[in-house]
């Protein structure tokens, strides 16, 4: 193995332990999720496409599909992970200012909002199951609708829900004084459900609008 | 000291819009939230009004289609932008993760325009 120079020995440690400093370590903790969003770009965009196939070859469908569901509890739902995104960053604001207090308070609305956009999508859930839009095949006229629809929509409500699950152990770290000194953490998670706001705002538009 | 720059302008409840200064708790991102709130206003609006017009004039659909989906397309991709940079600070991070990001994007993108290239019945073999 080639031997390490003293510039590459310097980039590796700075200080005299060899660690990373804490900036360095953050920077890396950051491009780590950076990462991870970019694989679930490319995971949700193929149930994107799935669906926009969907809409191309069979137009009547999903008109049809729009004209029995209409906008108005899909659009509050919208507005409550808006919402819960404006939440999550005043929550790292207010730890980065140095209120614990407040962070906490933040961060409780935008578990609230993600708890509350999931019953949003059970109610939708249901309402669709009454037309009989379903997973698997039925002889309804829906049944190329069903996977196409269900596949990107529930795919993103488990992300809403893991990030739900994040948010309760922010707040319990945070309540510890976890991030006092270092909201890395917070912001982490903050990452993630932005990502998950940013996808429902295409997926709103795509399955629910266009 | 940088860094406590940074912060304070994150922190500060004053932002500059349209030449003026605009004093609000959360600064940029109360600011940015309205925005977003008024874009899916406008968003659901012209919706619902393109999804009337279509109805009422079927000769024109395929135009007003065109229309409606490059219309909402685009509210939604400023939309999406404005969350990534201002939410996610992507504009205060270094263009690494913007690689990161647009990678997969442009990936994605091409992959998706070749699908659609695809006639529905396939190719003739």
């Amino acid at each position: 193995m080639a031997e390490l120079t003293a510039n590459q020995l310097h980039a590796v440690a700075h200080d005299d332990h060899g660690h990373l400093s804490e900036e360095e370590q953050n920077d890396n903790l950051k491009l780590g999720v950076w990462l991870y969003l970019a694989s679930e770009i490319v995971i949700f965009s193929i149930m994107i496409v799935g669906y926009i196939l969907l809409r191309i070859n069979e137009p009547d469908v999903v008109a049809h599909a729009h004209e029995e569901l209409g906008v108005g509890l899909v659009t509050a739902n919208t507005f409550v992970l808006l919402a819960s995104s404006y939440f999550m960053v005043m929550g790292l604001r207010a730890m980065q200012q140095g209120n614990r207090a407040g962070m906490l308070r933040w961060i409780g609305a935008t578990a609230l909002g993600g708890t509350v956009f999931l019953i949003g999508q059970y109610i939708e859930y249901s309402e669709l199951a009454h037309l009989g839009i379903v997973l698997g095949y039925s002889e309804s006229q829906w049944s190329t609708l069903g996977m196409r629809f269900y596949a990107p929509t529930f795919f993103h409500g488990a992300h809403v829900f893991v990030g739900v699950v994040w948010a309760l152990e922010v707040l319990r770290r945070g309540a510890k004084g976890r991030y006092d000194h270092n909201p890395i953490g917070i912001e982490m998670f903050g990452l993630y459900w932005h990502f998950v706001d940013v996808v429902w705002i295409m997926l709103f538009t795509l399955i629910y609008l266009v | 000291m940088a860094e406590a720059t940074h912060h304070e302008g994150h922190h500060s409840n004053t932002v500059r819009l349209l030449g003026r200064e605009i004093t609000v708790e959360g600064g940029v991102y109360t600011v940015v939230f309205v925005g977003l709130a008024i874009l899916t206003v406008i968003e659901v609006l012209s919706a619902e009004y393109l999804k009337g017009a279509i109805h009422d004039a079927p000769s024109a659909a395929a135009t007003l289609q065109a229309i409606k989906a490059v219309l909402l397309l685009g509210i939604a991709i400023i939309k999406a932008g404005l969350v990534i940079w201002f939410y996610m600070h992507l504009r205060d991070e270094k263009p690494l993760l913007a690689v990161v990001l647009l990678l997969p994007l442009l990936i994605a993108t091409l992959s998706i325009m070749y699908l659609l290239a695809i006639p529905p019945g396939g190719y003739a073999v």
